[in-house]
């Protein structure tokens, strides 16, 4: 049976005032989709689960295993099946493109050394990014070239568990990839589990979608759409309104 | 009223303890800082070893190589500068001379200009580097990604701030010496060889060791002070901001650490 990738149990955002504890789940492959309100804690779940803000109390479980239990070194190792992307690119400025991809590559040994850049070129170019970007500097990117190469840096890893924060760029860069088309070509064919808080219209949201609705730092509802348009809630129903985006 | 008073007085009182306790908590601060950075070496595995030696090179390839000439060029005016007033007392004592040197200059004056130096170059450097990769939340994401910042970003230039203040004070030192030799073999006809071997004569082992210790402390303060304030920055905005109090504070505490080594040697 696979491994979890993400449980949290009675788990309270640091978050004023302090949230109800809640517990979720979010098995291989599946993709969960934040919503709420703005400050609903939306972001605050997704640095929580990242390792960035400690939680008030509970537990975040990253492939079956307490993170909070875990030595650095093992934390370091299981963090390394993590592909973020928060609120800005997070680029080295003073580094190319390149050196900026390889990096996680090259630090938890992923890729014989002598593979690397063979590697990171066909992966770009899977992408459909033109390769001549790889040898520019991060800081001379524009911002929407900077959102790109720091969502391909995150994926690059082949992440088991993909947490996405930022605004989904809805302009295309490379070929043909609309942000939201790249999210299906791309993102969804990788089967990873995925959170995604894109904020409002980044993503349809289908009868099938999983949403977590989140509301004053804790969570409200969690389950297809389908399920919580017909939920008790008004508020969850609001989120849940089927053909969004 | 009185209870008006009173809670203005305790509020003043709070207000004198703080500022009692600041250097206090400050290097408490400082230590755990400096606890949190050498457990990162602990950390280091085997794939991250070459980024280790790699950026600790870049270091000292910024810190000390690319500033060589600059130290060099001060080095020379400050030996000449110093050498004047010797000059100007008639001091041609080559033994008492070089007494002077070792006091004034080697002991004293050299490590902390040294530490100037590299505090506003390279520390100001690394507060705006680091502080900017705070504001756009690159640290944030690697140590997401499972890379420890301290060990990544704090420890390589911990190790190359160490190595480069040790090679630029030794540079520094050389520089005074041939710019005073040459002033006072000029204006009073002392022997350049002369001049030098008394300097040579005073560098003992322990005097070494205990000038070597304080251009360590003193780096290693430098480089906590300005990535403990590079680390502070939330915004772009406050990376300018971080600039001028880190170098005031990584200055004052070298200041601090040459006093205390100092009062070792000759109290």
């Amino acid at each position: 049976m696979a491994e979890v990738p993400l449980r949290l149990r009675d788990l309270v955002l640091d978050v004023r005032p302090v949230p109800a504890p809640f517990d979720f789940c979010a098995l291989p492959g599946e993709l969960w989709m934040l919503v709420g309100a703005v400050n609903s804690g939306r972001r605050e779940l997704i640095r929580t689960i990242a390792g960035l803000s400690g939680p008030r109390s509970g537990r975040v479980e990253l492939f079956g295993r307490d993170v909070a239990r875990l030595w650095p070194r093992a934390r370091a190792k299981l963090r390394s099946q993590l592909g973020v992307v928060l609120e800005q690119a997070g680029l080295v400025p003073a580094w190319s493109v390149f050196e900026n991809l390889s990096l996680l590559i090259r630090y938890h040994d992923l890729v014989p050394a002598g593979d690397i850049e063979g590697y990171v070129v066909d992966f770009v170019e899977s992408c459909r990014l033109p390769r001549t970007i790889l040898g520019r500097l991060a800081g001379e990117l524009t911002p929407l070239e900077s959102d790109w190469v720091g969502l391909l840096r995150a994926l690059i890893v082949k992440p088991k568990l993909f947490l996405f924060s930022a605004y989904l760029p809805q302009e295309t860069l490379a070929a043909g990839y609309s942000a939201r088309t790249f999210f299906e070509d791309v993102i969804r064919p990788m089967n990873m589990t995925i959170l995604v808080d894109a904020g409002p219209q980044a993503l349809p949201i289908e009868p099938e979608t999983r949403l977590l609705v989140m509301e004053r730092g804790t969570m409200l509802a969690a389950g297809p759409a389908r399920e919580l348009a017909d939920h008790s809630d008004a508020l969850v129903r609001r989120h849940s309104y089927v053909g969004r985006a | 009223m009185k209870a008006a008073v009173l809670a203005w007085f305790w509020h003043g009182i709070e207000k004198l303890g703080l500022i009692a306790t600041k250097p206090a908590s400050r290097l408490l601060e400082e230590l755990d800082f400096l606890a949190i950075v050498l457990a990162s070496a602990g950390l280091v595995g085997r794939g991250q070893w070459r980024f280790l030696v790699r950026h600790t090179l870049q270091q000292i390839y910024f810190t000390a190589v690319q500033r060589a000439y600059m130290f060099t060029v001060v080095g020379l005016i400050i030996g000449a500068l110093m050498a004047f007033p010797l000059i100007v007392f008639r001091i041609h004592d080559p033994q008492l001379l070089g007494r002077i040197m070792h006091i004034m200059m080697y002991h004293q004056l050299d490590p902390i200009l040294a530490a100037l130096f590299v505090a506003g170059l390279s520390g100001s450097a690394i507060t705006a580097e680091l502080g900017e990769l705070r504001a756009n939340q690159a640290i944030e994401h690697l140590a997401a990604m499972g890379i420890d910042p301290y060990g990544f970003f704090v420890l390589p230039r911990l190790l190359g701030m160490v190595l480069s203040l040790l090679l630029l004070t030794c540079w520094l030192n050389v520089g005074v010496t041939v710019g005073a030799a040459a002033m006072l073999n000029l204006y009073q006809n002392i022997p350049f060889a002369a001049f030098l071997r008394v300097c040579a004569a005073g560098l003992t082992r322990a005097s070494l060791l205990l000038t070597a210790g304080m251009v360590v402390a003193q780096a290693i303060h430098i480089i906590l002070v300005q990535t403990m304030h590079a680390f502070r920055v939330r915004a772009y905005v406050d990376v300018p901001r971080a600039l001028p109090g880190a170098f005031a504070q990584s200055f004052i505490g070298c200041l601090v650490v040459g006093l205390l080594f100092s009062l070792i040697r000759y109290g």
